[in-house]
């Protein structure tokens, strides 16, 4: 009898977590929508270009067993399938200004000297196109057609395989850190040189 | 005899299952081929940026027929170009004039900022695929509309007055002297220079 009760119980339970399966998640639906204020001095801008193809296998690129019936099946296909897509991504160096004090910046009048120690240089991907570029499209017999929901996949793949690229290759961001430094030395020194004719010193702290 | 043939069938089974196994592990190659990312140019800048905006927005949009629903995430920020700034000074006293504001618009660099959800064509038999040209002129539309709509929810009037504010402090600091940044057009120039980044 007791068994019967339990069973009863996890009948009922069961039926009302099919009925009601979102009652804890009411975010389904709601888009997303963000303002926050920054204080940020840009430096430097780099863009980035991806380009991906897409192409059917050939024999003699497969590896393995798995791949040669798969070239063989796209060998036997009627017609090509070729796609070259690309855009650009866009990364940004910038210095936080709301971590910048007051004894951050040191005017020495005997010296003639104005000594700035602005915060690290940072770096982040700005965003990157919204569009992509077709750069070359052949679809030809009767292949299926290239379309929107695998150029999205695509654009994914090619953005995750850039960002890949960026952390594995220190060249992007020592390159866009450099320029940076250079724009603010430049910068800061032709606004606040003035009439007085002060040198002005920039440093960047760790 | 039955007993062999018995062992003899699963022997065969289990060696079909482990082919099977063995051939599910096999690496398989993507037929699309990534290439090394290029640098194509770093330009050097002086933008003062103040805010920042993150939005989920949906692409609706038809061609004819064909139809596309997507969601997509887009990043943007609004600037000002301090490059060609001047300070006037006058005694004790700087006075700067805040530039023109810039909104730039992109689309988020994060996992899955672009998803399409669904094609289709209103006539049954006929295709539903959009073109790469057609799915970049919906965007467009996007852009655009996103950019009114971030001067008309007032986040460029928020971006200049924050400006005002930051400069200030930021001049006050450097030349130890007293600062005033006039702002021309607190709700912003209409036809700002926006940073349109679709290709034609």
């Amino acid at each position: 009898m007791n068994v019967l009760k339990v069973f009863a119980i996890f009948l009922v339970t069961a039926a009302f977590s099919m009925v009601f399966p979102s009652c804890g998640d009411d975010t389904q639906g709601r888009i997303y929508s963000e303002v926050r204020s920054v204080n940020k001095l840009q430096l430097s801008r780099m863009t980035i270009s991806k380009l991906a193809t897409i192409n059917d296998l050939r024999l003699d690129e497969a590896e393995n067993i798995k791949q040669t019936i798969a070239a063989l099946g796209d060998a036997v296909k009627v017609g090509s399938r070729v796609g070259a897509y690309s855009y650009d991504t866009y990364m940004t160096a910038f210095v936080d200004l709301s971590a910048l004090g007051p004894q951050d910046v040191r005017i020495d009048k005997e010296a003639g000297t104005i000594t700035i120690d602005l915060p690290p240089i940072q770096t982040e991907f700005s965003g990157r196109d919204m569009g992509i570029k077709e750069v070359h499209y052949r679809v030809t017999g009767l292949r299926s057609q290239i379309d929107a929901r695998e150029r999205a996949e695509i654009k994914e793949r090619m953005n995750a395989a850039i960002k890949k690229e960026v952390e594995e290759k220190p060249f992007f961001r020592d390159r866009l850190v450099n320029s940076a430094r250079s724009k603010a030395q430049m910068f800061f020194s032709s606004l606040l040189s003035g009439e007085e004719g002060y040198k002005v010193i920039v440093n960047f702290k760790n | 005899m039955a007993r062999i043939q018995i062992l003899f069938v699963v022997l065969l089974l289990l060696a079909a299952g482990g082919a099977a196994v063995w051939y599910y592990f096999l690496p398989s190659k993507s037929r699309v081929e990534m290439h090394d990312a290029t640098l194509k140019e770093v330009k050097e800048i002086v933008r003062l940026c103040t805010v920042e905006i993150y939005e989920e927005v949906p692409v609706k949009g038809h061609v004819g027929s064909r139809n596309l629903v997507a969601r997509e995430v887009l990043v943007g920020n609004i600037s000002f170009d301090l490059d060609g700034l001047r300070l006037e000074n006058n005694g004790d006293t700087v006075h700067v004039t805040l530039p023109r504001e810039i909104v730039e618009v992109y689309e988020s660099t994060g996992p899955e900022s672009y998803t399409v959800i669904d094609t289709w064509n209103d006539n049954l038999f006929e295709s539903a695929n959009i073109t790469t040209a057609e799915e970049n002129r919906m965007k467009q539309l996007i852009l655009e509309k996103f950019v009114k709509a971030v001067y008309a929810k007032g986040y460029v009037r928020r971006a200049r007055a924050e400006a005002v504010a930051n400069l200030t402090s930021l001049l006050s600091a450097f030349t130890g002297k007293t600062v005033v940044v006039t702002d021309p057009a607190p709700n912003g120039y209409q036809t700002a220079k926006r940073e349109n980044n679709l290709p034609r």
